[in-house]
């Protein structure tokens, strides 16, 4: 069996949200399997399926530096400040 | 609406009403018994389009549509022995699925060349659905085909249903003149032939003559299994007869 994850968009300007996942012996099963699972109620006019296998994974820790850098985080507060404090001084 | 048609007509539409309506309510009893999850919510999609393919079949005939579906005796029923028989083995269902809507299809194909316009007129909702049912069917037969106890356990089940299935066929008396006046755009013969053209496809070379076929009397003989199938579906309006859901 193969683990797929599925995707819905519905009609407009909303983009593809991931809906869950779906066992499936091959794609053909996973298309006609998906379609009664997770669109039974018309939740989505576009349906993508993604074998798990083809997802591209990035581990944790390659990814945890960046949550140590809050100097990123750029909330205009530190040039709100500088302004005002100019404004004060003239 | 019955009035616009020929006896033969109303016979012919009432056989195919009964197999779908005894079809669908077949399906349903896989309701939370299917072997996995995403199939159970599949093969009770399918059933319901059946139900819904009888109602509307049996509108056509009658206003009245539950006395129509439910309210007959056995002898007034022109159902095929197929839909009759209990399936309680998974690779049995799933191929009389199969072997069941290949057949469909090809009865809506020709329902769709009808003269009558009311006929034809409910031919197009069915056809979008039975997309679906064939692809599923297709997809999980072919799969449990390519080998293994899977492979061998559908072979089996085929074995056991191509008899009945191949009994489909049997024509009611009025198809003569279902066939004749228009109603119907291809004679039972015809879409026999199709038929098994397509079953042999997936299944290859069938000695058809050699199947001992079920005696339906032009489908005017109900099988054993009958009774307990048509009480177990009028438990409910047995119960209450004005009762809605």
């Amino acid at each position: 069996m193969r683990t797929y994850e599925v995707f819905l968009k519905r009609e407009g300007k909303e983009e593809f949200r991931h809906a869950g996942s779906l066992e499936a012996a091959d794609d053909e099963l996973a298309v006609v399997l998906a379609r009664e699972t997770y669109v039974r109620r018309a939740e989505g006019d576009q349906l993508w399926l993604v074998d798990r296998r083809h997802v591209v994974t990035v581990a944790p820790e390659f990814l945890s530096p960046n949550a140590d850098k809050p100097h990123r985080h750029n909330d205009g507060a530190l040039v709100a400040d500088h302004r005002r404090a100019q404004r004060d001084a003239g | 609406m019955s009035g616009r048609l020929s006896a033969g007509a109303c016979e012919h539409l009432l056989a195919f009403a009964d197999d779908e309506h005894l079809m669908g309510q077949q399906h349903a009893e896989w309701i939370g018994v299917a072997p996995f999850l995403e199939e159970d919510l599949a093969f009770c999609s399918i059933a319901q389009d059946e139900l819904g393919h009888a109602a509307t079949l049996y509108e056509l005939l009658d206003a009245d549509v539950d006395a129509l579906a439910f309210g007959r005796p056995a002898a007034a029923y022109r159902s095929c022995h197929l839909v009759e028989r209990p399936c309680a083995d998974w690779a049995d269902a799933l191929v009389r699925h199969w072997l069941y809507d290949v057949a469909e299809d090809l009865r809506w194909d020709a329902l769709a060349e009808s003269r009558i316009a009311a006929v034809a007129a409910v031919v197009g909702r069915a056809r979008r659905e039975e997309v679906y049912h064939r692809r599923h069917a297709d997809a999980l037969v072919a799969r449990m085909l390519a080998g293994g106890d899977a492979g061998q356990r559908v072979a089996a089940a085929v074995e056991r249903l191509l008899p009945s299935a191949d009994a489909i066929w049997e024509p009611v008396a009025g198809e003569a003149e279902a066939v004749g006046d228009g109603t119907v755009g291809a004679s039972s013969v015809e879409l026999q032939r199709r038929w098994r053209a397509t079953v042999e496809t997936t299944l290859g070379p069938i000695e058809w003559a050699a199947l001992d076929r079920p005696d339906q009397r032009s489908r005017t003989k109900r099988s054993e299994h009958f009774p307990a199938l048509h009480a177990r579906i009028n438990e409910v309006i047995t119960l209450d007869p004005a009762a809605h859901w």
